[in-house]
């Protein structure tokens, strides 16, 4: 069953900055209020890399990564489902979903994966 | 405020230390400042100690008040600083804040890091620890990771090609031939890692667009200096480095909410601080060693601090306008691509091979001729906590 992004942004009651991750005052005016939004609309991918040296914890070859931002500007980073950063480019288009993306402890940790639209 | 001086200055040799603990290659360095120095039997007023991962890496916390019962420097005063890899400038800032103040007259600063007992899954986790925790550690991402993303996008905007890393990557590691204290001393051949079909195997994708040789090694390795008022500086023999100047500027802990990403606002604001209190300009500076723990950050360093215009850093590499007698000598150390990045040292390392540089006892293959006035940069997180210092040459 495809499961709910569980990402929440936080947008400024003052003066509308988006926030992700979670700042306890706005960046922009240093608010303290905020509202709970969650990532909505298409996905534009702004930044991408693959990894071949990876952390402890991941027991694979290679990791493709990227940050991508939602329609209503939450910006967030996700693994990125391609074989190869070639299929890749600045400014397409991404499918959102919420997957696993480690297993720790033996549990699985999820978090967001993005795959090209086409 | 006192002006405050450095008075000694010394480093091990990095690289992979099996034979050393961390205590140990911290109070090699430590004696070898001390000596330098010329205090001889007398002690120190207080200790700052840089270090990152004693407690992940050795299982060891409060490593400053053990290195001063070693090193009997009992009862000065002893604190261990974390700052990431900026961990050795906020040391330095530490002990120069306290000196100028008046409340201690000596101090000792010494950064260390042993990074190579464990596993290179533990060291890259243990680096990658400094990522967001909800927003970025989860999904593995890398230092290097994230440098590659900077990468793409600074090559996107800025014009940096794979040529311009290369030379970065060819001028560093030549220097760190040159470097007895260099982790890696290995010249590279342009063929072997670029042109050739070898260069495929010789040097993969590491972190694309980065390849094996634009990353820096793990490394082992420390370095120290002393400090103390100028005025009482004066009165020895060698002649003093002034810390001229000093700036600290922080951005957002992910890369995602700068509104530029390849925008390294810290870098700029902690150069331009140290240059102010300086009194100095960019073009004024003779030598520098900035924080390339991937060749791309000495290409956007030497622009954001302002040696070069932005899109002009790697073409200036590649003409050579950074190498020894160029217009700005940068990394004459080899950098962190070749001297290493034990993670803790890093900061005071720059600091001594500058120090070195400006008391003019680097052999004439490392030595910028008649150096004055030097700059550097230690560059913590990605970016969000940068430190930099401006040292100066006072003849005695």
């Amino acid at each position: 069953m495809k499961k709910e992004i569980a990402i929440t942004a936080y947008k400024c009651r003052k003066c509308g900055k988006i926030h992700y991750p979670y700042h306890d005052r706005c960046l922009e005016c240093k608010g303290r209020e905020f509202e709970q939004i969650k990532p909505e609309g298409d996905v534009t991918l702004l930044a991408y890399t693959a990894i071949f040296n990876l952390p402890w914890g991941f027991d694979q070859r290679y990791l493709i990564l990227g940050v991508a931002e939602f329609e209503n500007h939450v910006k967030a980073m996700g693994q990125i489902k391609v074989d190869s950063v070639d299929q890749l480019k600045a400014g397409m288009k991404m499918k959102p979903s919420w997957e696993p993306v480690r297993v720790q402890y033996g549990e699985d940790v999820y978090g967001l994966k993005f795959e090209p639209m086409e | 405020m006192r002006d405050v001086a450095i008075i000694g200055a010394g480093m091990i040799p990095f690289g992979r230390r099996d034979e050393d603990t961390l205590m140990e290659m911290l109070a090699y360095a430590s004696l070898k400042a001390l000596d330098d120095a010329g205090l001889g039997d007398k002690s120190v007023d207080a200790v700052y100690l840089a270090n990152m991962g004693g407690g992940m890496l050795q299982h060891q916390s409060a490593i400053a008040s053990s290195l001063v019962d070693r090193l009997s420097l009992l009862p000065a005063a002893a604190d261990t600083v974390e700052n990431g890899p900026a961990s050795g400038a906020s040391a330095i800032k530490n002990g120069l804040l306290a000196v100028a103040s008046g409340y201690y007259d000596t101090v000792l600063v010494v950064g260390g890091e042993k990074m190579r007992e464990v596993t290179g899954w533990r060291a890259t986790d243990f680096v990658a620890t400094m990522t967001h925790p909800q927003a970025e550690y989860p999904y593995g991402i890398t230092l290097p990771g994230m440098a590659g993303m900077f990468t793409r996008l600074y090559m996107e905007k800025h014009g940096v090609t794979r040529e311009h890393l290369l030379a970065v990557s060819l001028k560093n590691q030549e220097m760190g031939t040159l470097n007895p204290y260099a982790h890696v001393e290995m010249a590279l051949d342009r063929e072997g890692v670029f042109d050739s079909p070898h260069a495929v195997v010789n040097n993969p994708v590491s972190a694309d667009p980065l390849h094996l040789y634009d990353l820096c090694p793990v490394s082992d390795g420390a370095a120290a200096i002393v400090i103390c008022p100028l005025e009482m500086a004066k009165k020895l023999s060698k002649p003093p480095v002034l810390i001229a100047g000093f700036g600290q500027a922080t951005d957002t802990h992910t890369l995602q909410e700068r509104d530029d990403p390849t925008d390294l606002k810290a870098v700029t604001l902690a150069a331009k601080q140290a240059l102010e209190m300086a009194k100095l300009k960019p073009s004024d500076i003779s030598v520098a060693e900035l924080h390339d723990a991937f060749t791309i950050l000495e290409i956007a360093e030497s622009e954001h601090v302002g040696f070069f215009k932005k899109g002009e850093g790697g073409k200036a590499a590649a003409a050579g306008k950074t190498r020894l007698g160029g217009q700005i000598p940068i990394n004459l150390s080899g950098g962190l691509k070749a001297r290493g990045h034990p993670v803790g040292a890093t900061g005071v390392a720059q600091v001594v091979d500058i120090v070195w540089q400006l008391r003019h006892e680097l052999p004439k293959t490392r030595q910028v001729k008649n150096a004055q006035t030097g700059l550097t940069v230690n560059f913590g997180g990605f970016g969000n906590n940068v430190l930099s210092f401006v040292l100066k040459r006072v003849e005695p």
